[in-house]
């Protein structure tokens, strides 16, 4: 368990935001840590829509902890993670 | 006694040096400071300007510009000019004078370093009126922005800014500490003199002064116009200094020219370009910056690399396509994050000035409109909280703008670099490549998120980030327009269109 800074784009948005995360979160929660700083402040909301989270271009599973997308991808420390609509 | 004429005596005098014997000419002259690397020193003998000023004319005139500069100050200070401007205007003031008066008086250390250690007399004796003409104009900023405490205290802007840890203003101070106090003389002619003072702040000293005239404001035009006057002279010592490099090393003249051009015109596009298409009154504006851009500065350094031999930078395409987007960018990047200015912006995105955007730049509505919708919706429900941010934007490593922002939404994309086990970030492929061609020069810059991930703000939220800049409420920055513009779009009001 540890704090790890990520720089998280919401698809359609203009800038990434700098965004702590832990790295025992959830890929899912990592998504919407993401997408509280453009949806609904500069991007429509679309509820019940579920997220899809990009490192690189690897789409990574939602219920994967973000230590093993860690792990897996190499993400390092203000590294892009991009947040979009499944569908 | 008849005098000589100045033409008489003017080479001889400008042309005065020592023959050194009790130093090294290494040790007089570092090469660090003169930056003329392996360039002959003969060949700074061909260094030569035009404006062939002596010192006793530059006092005459100088003093004749004080005078009538503050002349109309005197007089508009009683005729309460201030109390009848425009809030977007007023925006637009206050972000010149915070974000120009320090760089001014940087200025004066630059114009000193070439006094006392530019490789050629010629270029020495230049440097003293460049000396005398930034101490001139900051002072002129500072107590004309003195007069207008009493209006706003965000005047005060214009001595403390550059005494803060302001996001924007470190971003500029950025710029200046690495171009103009830590270059050299070469380095600093050609990325100040040459690209920053002709290139930009001297077309745009004009267009301000007009724009402030257009506006009502003649205070801040008179003072605009006495400085540009300065900037015209002194500015041309980056020419023969160009013209030096072009003969003896002209890949290094190449490399600054592109890297000055680039930093500098990102600086330019986010403080004139917001200035232009959205802070003045939409009734006043006479061109878009894009225009004006295209129009004079442009064309002005298409003109100087053509003369000079200089290829055009490599990134010229996506220079053209920042034209159309990084403004707009930075824009509504600055209103949002709005509590960290130290001016207050108008959106300027009321009917009316959207429809002047969208005829301006035809993809607006595309790229800009659809976040402001999002934004305007939240200002009609007063749903407030949604229109500021709750962390900070992503920022690039040389620049310090947010990444992103030279462009627009549909071409966000990373581009990065590993330099000894860290990740760096820009804002294009333009400031990537800059880092990359020097990266020890760059690697030990910290831009905000940098500081605040090594703990330099406390606490770490935005409350501790505004402290940390140094905003207090008193500045802190809101809607020029308290929101009214929202009102064009809020359903009552489209009922009625």
């Amino acid at each position: 368990m540890a704090l790890f800074p990520i720089y998280g784009l919401f698809k359609g948005d203009f800038v990434p935001h700098l965004v702590a995360v832990d790295t025992d979160d959830a890929v899912g929660q990592v998504a919407e840590k993401v997408a509280v700083h453009s949806v609904g402040r500069r991007l429509p909301a679309r509820p019940g829509v579920p997220y899809r989270v990009s490192v690189g271009e690897r789409t990574v599973p939602n219920d994967a902890t973000l230590g093993e997308v860690i792990a897996q991808t190499g993400l390092k420390p203000l590294q892009w993670v991009v947040v979009d609509y499944a569908t | 006694m008849a005098l000589l004429n100045r033409d008489d005596w003017y080479d001889i005098a400008r042309d005065v040096d020592w023959t050194l014997s009790y130093v090294d000419a290494q040790q007089a002259f570092p090469p660090a400071w003169t930056g003329v690397g392996e360039i002959p020193a003969a060949a700074w003998d061909d260094w030569d300007e035009t404006y062939r000023v002596s010192y006793r004319d530059y006092v005459r005139v100088q003093r004749e510009k004080e005078a009538g500069a503050h002349a109309v100050r005197e007089a508009l200070k009683r005729a309460n000019l201030f109390s009848k401007l425009d809030p977007g205007h007023i925006a637009s003031s206050q972000l010149h004078m915070g974000t120009t008066c320090m760089v001014e008086q940087m200025a004066i250390t630059m114009q000193s370093r070439f006094c006392r250690f530019a490789p050629s007399p010629r270029w020495r004796s230049l440097g003293v009126f460049g000396m005398l003409d930034e101490i001139r104009h900051a002072q002129l900023d500072l107590i004309f922005s003195h007069d207008l405490l009493k209006h706003d205290e965000r005047f005060d802007w214009c001595n403390k800014a550059f005494h803060t840890n302001e996001w924007g203003v470190l971003a500029v101070k950025n710029f200046f500490d690495d171009w103009m106090l830590n270059a050299n003389c070469v380095e600093a002619a050609m990325a100040t003199s040459l690209v920053v003072e002709h290139g930009f702040t001297n077309i745009q000293f004009v267009a301000l002064a007009a724009d402030a005239m257009e506006a009502g404001d003649v205070d801040f035009s008179n003072l605009l116009s006495s400085i540009q006057t300065d900037e015209a002279r002194h500015a041309q010592l980056g020419f023969p200094t160009l013209e030096v490099m072009m003969k003896h090393d002209p890949k290094r003249a190449q490399q600054i020219f592109d890297v000055a051009f680039w930093r500098s015109f990102r600086l330019f596009q986010t403080l004139t370009g917001t200035s232009m298409d959205y802070y003045t009154p939409v009734k006043q504006r006479k061109m878009s910056f894009k225009e004006f851009m295209l129009e004079w500065v442009v064309h002005h350094h298409e003109r100087t690399m053509k003369d000079y031999g200089l290829a055009k930078p490599w990134y010229w395409e996506t220079f053209l396509k920042c034209l159309d987007h990084g403004h707009h960018a930075m824009h509504i990047g600055t209103w949002f994050w709005r509590p960290t200015l130290f001016w207050k912006p108008n959106a300027g995105v009321s009917a009316e000035e959207r429809r002047w955007l969208n005829q301006k730049y035809p993809g607006w509505e595309d790229s800009w409109g659809v976040l402001w919708d999002e934004i305007i919706a939240n200002v009609n429900k007063g749903d407030m909280a949604k229109t500021y941010p709750e962390t900070l934007p992503a920022l690039c490593n040389i620049t310090q703008l947010p990444l992103g922002s030279h462009w627009d939404r549909h071409h966000i994309q990373p581009y990065t670099s590993e330099y000894k086990g860290r990740l760096y970030n820009f804002d294009s492929e333009v400031s990537k490549w800059i880092f990359d061609i020097e990266p020890e020069r760059y690697a030990g810059h910290t831009n905000v998120v940098d500081r605040f991930l090594l703990g330099m703000i406390q606490p770490m939220n935005l409350e501790g980030g505004l402290l940390w800049m140094g905003i207090t409420p008193e500045v802190m920055g809101d809607d020029a327009y308290a929101y009214r513009w929202a009102a064009d779009y809020a359903p009552a009001a489209k009922l009625a269109a």
